[in-house]
């Protein structure tokens, strides 16, 4: 049919809209801003410390420590972010399947000499079933996420505190810690493998087939089915893939310890959501990122290295962290409401 | 619309407006939406306001309604008396200014008199704080008195019929009007209502304008604004193109041409597109009030399907599409069969066997509307024609701006959230998420409801281009005007089965008379026509009622 009289003539035209598009966009300083307020907020702070504590804070000392000690909150920042992205907001039991593998490890090698790489593979094992047993119950049987997670957490942490009977377990062969702080480039090389792990997710969501299908799942789980998205595999997947990341960060950080101490799990949970939140308000406003989480979580860590340097207390990372997760989801709600 | 425009008393119409808009403007940012909008409405008056999906109308709206501010310079008066800007919601009410919205606003699960006095609630006295329920229920029987409409005041509102539903929402907005004033907004209100519904709805209507108030109509029903409105102003690109236009001395084609800003775009009946070569069956459908129900469609054929709610007409075209689980039923398309009874994750199977499936509700099963156009687009093939590990850029580039071009979508902006865009360039980008995997069965679900006439042109002309592309469709929708001008066939479904097979040249009354069974409901009368936003009435007229 082509009855139709169109006095204004089509101004897209195949291939042209995309690059139209594209070149229009004006640059926005307001866009820019929301995009990159944390890193300049960030360099201010390094400027304001080392003004005021020059010697020691600005060393190279500081910079290592600052980025060769963040490894634990790396892989479990990125396993909370797999299931926010598919749509389920608060698995709150990341810190505590993170514990429980660190814990698995050193408790199999140094209570029941076991090899370190059997010992290693079961507490890998053990957090991919923890996230399988999450995704069973939140997927299939479709309990309350908040309320699975809750109750997963205390569990684990239970079990973790009577497998190591309320201790910390150390004296792990020193060689099996290289695959932690091996030096590269001047950092451990946990910090690499940090590195990979946010690209990898990075990439898996922008240029993936499966990043795709999760950030739909996310958006709608209705609209993804019947775009032949199959919702429940990726939910399922999300969690299994968050233990998966738990397990393997878990090992690592028990390697570079030489040990763990299981009544550390609770002192993760607020980092790691401050840190997933800050990230919606970096690069990508409104959105949660993995690279906008990897900065956050140096951020942070900055900031707190700082205070702690000039002479507060622990309770400062207290304030920091609770501080950063109010802030940073009031500012990245605002950002999201502007934007749409 | 066969509800006559009520007798205005003249002397209504002469000194001070009961609405003045003058001067509004407002700019989100570098976007101008609305620029000098000039509105008059008499005392007593029935106004229409019609434009396109995105030309303003609801942001004016919320202008008066205080949800926006508008641009300094711009005057809101009532009754003559300025209201200060931006519109304070005491001072709307004080004004007697009041918006029945789109979905009515009302609380299912709260009863009619909780939901007539909702925000004004009185309590007992100083120290009980209790709601004073008698005198609610008393002061809601006297409005529901004044408005005509005989309800219970204690019932849930979930449980009342279309027509008292849109009367409560009506007693709600016009309760603080003052005898012989008052205004009340109707944004899209009509929508929601059947077209049986609609009748008494603007009976009630006329009864408000009679005790004196204004009525504001939004609607995107030309028909029905042409029928019941005594005047009319066109908003085009944010600006009014013309106002107080005497509907008696209007048309329906005239307005269309007045909010397009360009020739009218007719539609009238193509041949056929059907080649004799069946690319999909359906055999021995069960689903919902249906059961044993068979169909074949042909390369290029346009089949509709059409029924009143609860005939099973819309479950059998979701049972098809893949989105809801039937009985019992097998779909064979290209030679692959798919049992319709089996319970899936997903509609892969039916998207990779060649089927889509558009569905009604764009922002709850179509599209995600925070994603943008070229992702929302590509979604059902980033697998089948990407590579696990990359999705590639070239052909999401490519297929988006074939898409773009081909419906027409504005902004012409890929990357643009899908949730930013009007309803019709929604529908657009919907239809062209399912166009571009080249489809041999697309099933459609009410694809022209709530978009505008340009829109409505757009995806006409795309559903065809489809169907003589070899591609065989299914239309779900109970707008006649749509399925006269589109269809080869029209299955009417009653109670669960085909009551009857229109084919040949379609008619609108013929099928609108079809869907109501033998006795149309309207008696002697001719059932109210959908509208024909075409602006040309089909070429013919006979009716080709088979069986």
């Amino acid at each position: 049919m082509t009855d139709t009289t169109r006095q204004e003539p089509s101004q897209a035209t195949a291939g042209g809209p995309l690059r139209a598009a594209r070149a229009r966009r004006p640059f926005s300083a307001g866009q820019f801003t929301a995009r990159y307020a944390i890193i300049v907020v960030w360099a201010a702070m390094i400027a304001v410390y080392a003004g005021t504590e020059h010697g020691l804070f600005w060393s190279a000392g500081t910079f290592q420590t600052i980025f060769s000690s963040q490894e634990p909150l790396v892989f479990m920042t990125m396993a909370l972010m797999s299931t926010i992205l598919v749509g389920e907001f608060v698995d709150l039991s990341v810190p505590a399947v993170f514990s429980f593998a660190a814990t698995i490890l050193p408790v199999l090698v140094v209570n029941h000499g076991w090899p370190v790489w059997p010992a290693a593979l079961v507490a890998i094992v053990g957090a991919v079933a923890c996230g399988a047993i999450n995704a069973f119950l939140v997927v299939k049987l479709h309990v309350n996420t908040i309320v699975v997670t809750l109750g997963m957490s205390t569990l684990l942490e239970g079990i973790s505190l009577w497998m190591s009977d309320m201790n910390s377990v150390s004296g792990m062969p020193g060689s099996f810690g290289k695959i932690a702080i091996q030096d590269a480039l001047g950092l451990p090389i946990d910090f690499w493998y940090g590195v990979i792990l946010v690209l990898g997710f990075a990439y898996l969501l922008a240029f993936t087939p499966l990043g795709r299908h999760m950030q739909f799942v996310g958006a709608s789980r209705e609209v993804s089915r019947l775009s032949g998205v199959r919702v429940d595999r990726i939910r399922f997947g999300s969690f299994v893939f968050a233990g998966l990341l738990s397990g393997v960060g878990a090992v690592i950080a028990a390697a570079g310890i030489g040990g763990y101490d299981p009544t550390s799990a609770d002192s993760y949970l607020l980092p790691v959501f401050a840190a997933v939140f800050l990230g919606t308000a970096i690069f990508q406003p409104g959105r949660f990122n993995p690279l906008g989480t990897f900065v956050g979580i140096y951020f942070l860590e900055t900031g707190i290295l700082g205070l702690q340097l000039l002479g507060l207390q622990a309770w400062v990372s207290d304030v920091f962290y609770g501080g950063v997760l109010v802030i940073a989801v009031t500012i990245s709600t605002l950002l999201h409401r502007r934007s749409s | 619309m066969t509800v006559p425009q009520a007798e205005r008393p003249d002397s209504a119409r002469n000194g001070q407006d009961r609405l003045e808009v003058a001067n509004i403007s407002k700019a989100f940012g570098s976007a101008r939406v609305l620029r000098g909008i000039e509105l008059r409405i008499a005392p007593g008056e029935l106004h229409g306001l019609v434009g396109q999906n995105g030309c303003g109308k609801s942001t004016l709206v919320k202008i008066l309604t205080g949800i926006y501010t508008p641009d300094p310079g711009g005057a809101v008066t009532v009754d003559g008396r300025p209201l200060a800007l931006p519109v304070r919601p005491l001072d709307a009410r004080a004004a007697g200014l009041s918006v029945v919205h789109q979905n009515l606003g009302l609380v299912d699960d709260r009863t009619v008199w909780e939901n007539v006095r909702l925000g004004r609630f009185r309590a007992v006295g100083p120290l009980s704080r209790r709601i004073d329920g008698r005198a609610e229920r008393q002061a809601v029987e006297e409005v529901l008195g004044r408005l005509g409409a005989d309800l219970d005041v204690n019932e849930k509102v979930g449980e009342l019929s279309a027509e008292d539903r849109a009367a409560v929402a009506i007693a709600r907005a016009m309760q603080d009007h003052k005898a012989g004033g008052g205004l009340i907004i109707f944004d899209e209100s009509t929508r929601a209502l059947r077209k049986e519904a609609r009748e008494r709805f603007f009976e009630l209507v006329n009864g408000v304008i009679g005790n004196g108030a204004s009525v504001l109509l939004i609607s995107h029903n030309l028909e029905e604004v042409v029928a019941v409105t005594d005047r009319v102003t066109v908003l085009r690109d944010g600006t009014v193109v013309e106002t107080g236009i005497p509907t008696k001395e209007t048309d329906e084609p005239a307005l269309t041409r007045l909010m397009l800003g360009r020739h009218l775009l007719t539609h009238s009946r193509v041949d056929s597109h059907a080649k004799d070569e069946t690319v999909a069956r359906v055999r021995g459908l069960a689903v919902r009030s249906v059961s044993d129900f068979d169909l074949e469609l042909k390369k290029g054929e346009i089949v509709g399907l059409t029924g009143l709610v609860g005939s099973g007409a819309v479950a059998v075209a979701e049972a098809i599409g893949g989105a809801r689980q039937a009985r019992a039923g097998v779909l064979t398309v290209n030679g692959a069969d798919i049992k319709l009874a089996a319970g899936r994750g997903s509609t892969e199977e039916f998207i990779r066997a060649g089927v889509a499936f558009v569905a009604e509700r764009r922002l709850e099963q179509g599209l995600a509307g925070e994603l943008s156009v070229a992702q929302n687009l590509t979604l059902p093939r980033v697998r089948s024609r990407g590579s696990r590990l990359r999705i590639g850029g070239g052909w999401q580039a490519e297929e988006t701006a074939a898409m773009i071009a081909k419906l027409d979508i504005r902004p012409p902006e890929p990357d643009k959230p899908v949730g930013t865009l009007s309803g019709g360039n929604q529908q657009k980008v919907l239809l062209g998420k399912w166009l571009a995997g080249r489809p041999d069965l697309l099933v459609l679900h009410e694809p022209t409801q709530a978009v505008d006439v340009g829109a409505r042109h757009d995806i006409i002309a795309a559903i065809r281009e489809a169907a003589e592309g070899g591609c065989a469709v299914l239309i779900s929708s109970i707008d006649a005007a749509d399925l006269a001008v589109l269809c080869d066939r029209v299955l009417v479904l009653r109670d669960g089965a085909v009551a009857d097979e229109l084919t040949g040249d379609l008619d609108q009354d013929a099928i609108i008379h079809a869907t109501f069974g033998v006795s149309a409901p309207a008696g002697d009368e001719p059932a109210p026509a959908a509208p024909d936003v075409t602006g040309q009435q089909p070429e013919s007229t006979s009716k080709g009622v088979v069986r």
